[in-house]
């Protein structure tokens, strides 16, 4: 089959590069970029407050790079469409924001990344820099006992950098920062929905594989299948069929509180994404679970595939403080 | 008769690994072609030739393996330069001294072998460049009372029968993992870089 691929872009070959430069000629007052592939804030951090790093293929935007900035990620190395950096890049980031306080690195559990990542982290260790690595796994599709190195990590990350990230600016140690995101990570849970394919803007291919009639709930970041193939179903029945499985890996129950994200994955409106809002915050209350403001946004992309993520956050006092707490990055501020 | 192992003789060795790749580099990406994505000539020599260049600045046996095995690592992103670089920073750890006798040899290749099994978990029926390193390594394991020479020469043989053996298999790793029996038929070209490399070894020992 030939694929014509409608995408505005110029050479397949500099699609990171460009728009790496777009993205930080857009926001000087922001960010960076330095290196090649590393973003950092445009307005560094005291020496003496753990950076928090984390890492990824381009193709998702805004994340990773979109939440580099005060008070979230101090930066960020990106790889080339789709693809983890190498081991290499990651080091130098490492070695760029070496400090007595530590860096936290934060990684999708995705086998090109965890690789790089585990990589990076035993030359950082020979190189005498004080990093602990926290590993996102919270797509619960494979089942919620799955063991965790079969769990990807999806876009709970984004507010796991919120929490970290202000964690770190408030001036937490290296041990306190990571254990204040662990536990979040240990409390979010995601499940991803695709409703219509999308196209690899390097090879013009088409990813993932459905029917004009056909959803799919559980296809990780990139289409990959995960059985739950169905005739098309309402908003309201969609966010149902999610939310509760959420709720069970959560644990969250009456009384709890908890953060409800939509990340908008590229091809659906936000029409979509707030009515699937709207019906899992109605279970949820329903539930005695009381919602913080929520997100329905995009915050990590699969180019233009059709369909959303639902995380689902539960909530300790501190997270609620984390979450709250002031915020400048391109694509996340918070006043 | 070599009775213990120098900076020098490593040195040597890594040189003559170096040269036995590069004669053998196009064979080798083709071996990769027909399961992978032959480019594994190109990345074995690359990853051998940051190696050589940093042995050569060195001068303590125990940084210079740790240097070694960062230089690899910094090579590229590819798994090659990546399990290499975590077989020589293994086997840094493993040494103290400068002066390895056939049991410290063994000592340090065992260690390099423990922290590659901490970046992957492939192992000896997987078709992977383990069939051929895995056996060498025990080779040299198990002949700790010998001479350096006849522990070489017994791991190069352990290596190259480990690399025929791959012949056969399907593969659980890489690319190739996805052509199951399409690959049978084919040995593997990491196996084969390895078993080149332990004969260079033992060659330059003799």
């Amino acid at each position: 089959m030939h694929f014509i691929m409608k995408k505005l872009i110029n050479d397949p070959a500099n699609l990171t590069a460009e728009l790496l430069e777009g993205y930080t000629l857009a926001y000087p007052n922001k960010v960076k970029l330095v290196n090649e592939k590393i973003v950092v804030r445009a307005n560094e951090k005291a020496e003496d407050k753990v950076a928090v790093i984390s890492m990824g293929g381009s193709g998702h935007e805004p994340a990773v790079s979109g939440f580099v900035g005060d008070g979230m990620l101090d930066a960020s190395v990106v790889g080339d469409i789709f693809a983890a950096p190498g081991a290499p890049k990651v080091f130098e980031a490492l070695q760029m924001f070496k400090r007595d306080a530590g860096i936290l690195l934060v990684v999708l559990n995705h086998a090109g990344d965890v690789m790089s990542a585990n990589m990076a982290m035993q030359l950082a260790e020979r190189a005498g820099i004080k990093v602990k690595m926290l590993l996102t796994h919270e797509d619960i599709s494979a089942g919620i006992d799955t063991p965790v190195e079969d769990k990807r990590g999806l876009a709970g990350c984004v507010p796991l950098y919120k929490v970290a990230g202000a964690a770190a600016d408030e001036g937490k140690s290296l041990d306190e920062v990571y254990e204040i995101a662990e536990r979040f990570n240990q409390q979010m849970a995601t499940l991803a929905v695709a409703v219509t394919n999308c196209t690899h803007p390097q090879t013009g291919q088409a990813i993932s594989n459905l029917a004009d009639d056909e959803m799919e709930i559980g296809m990780g970041q990139h289409g990959e299948a995960g059985g739950g193939i169905s005739k098309i179903l309402t908003a309201d029945e969609t966010a149902e069929r999610m939310v509760l499985p959420l709720i069970e890996a959560t644990g969250a129950s009456s009384g709890d509180t908890v953060q409800l994200l939509i990340n908008g994955v590229g091809g659906s409106t936000l029409m979509e994404m707030n009515i699937v809002y709207r019906k899992a915050h109605q279970i949820l209350t329903e539930k005695g679970i009381t919602l913080v403001p929520g997100i329905v946004d995009e915050l990590l992309t699969v180019q233009e595939m059709g369909g959303f993520q639902m995380i689902l956050c539960k909530l300790d006092p501190d997270h609620v403080t984390y979450l709250e707490a002031p915020a400048n990055a391109p694509y996340w501020t918070t006043q | 008769m070599t009775t213990s192992l120098t900076l020098d003789h490593l040195k040597a060795m890594f040189a003559a690994g170096l040269t036995a790749v590069t004669e053998a580099k196009e064979e080798l990406s083709s071996l990769d072609a027909a399961t992978g994505d032959g480019d594994h000539g190109t990345a074995i020599c690359q990853a051998m030739t940051a190696i050589c260049n940093t042995a050569d600045k060195g001068t303590d046996l125990k940084q210079s393996l740790n240097d070694m095995g960062f230089a690899a690592m910094m090579e590229s992103c590819g798994s090659t330069s990546t399990l290499i670089g975590a077989l020589l920073l293994g086997m840094s750890d493993g040494v103290d001294g400068n002066e390895l006798s056939p049991a410290a040899v063994a000592t340090m290749f065992n260690s390099g072998l423990a922290n590659l099994r901490q970046q992957t978990k492939a192992d000896i029926g997987d078709k992977t460049m383990m069939d051929a390193l895995i056996p060498a390594i025990t080779a040299i394991d198990t002949h700790q009372g010998s001479d350096l020479s006849t522990m070489f020469n017994t791991a190069a043989k352990a290596a190259a029968d480990g690399r025929d053996a791959t012949k056969d298999m399907v593969a659980k790793f890489g690319r190739a993992r996805n052509l199951g029996d399409r690959v049978i038929g084919h040995t593997d070209a990491g196996a084969t870089s390895i078993a080149l490399i332990f004969q260079a070894f033992a060659n330059s020992l003799d």
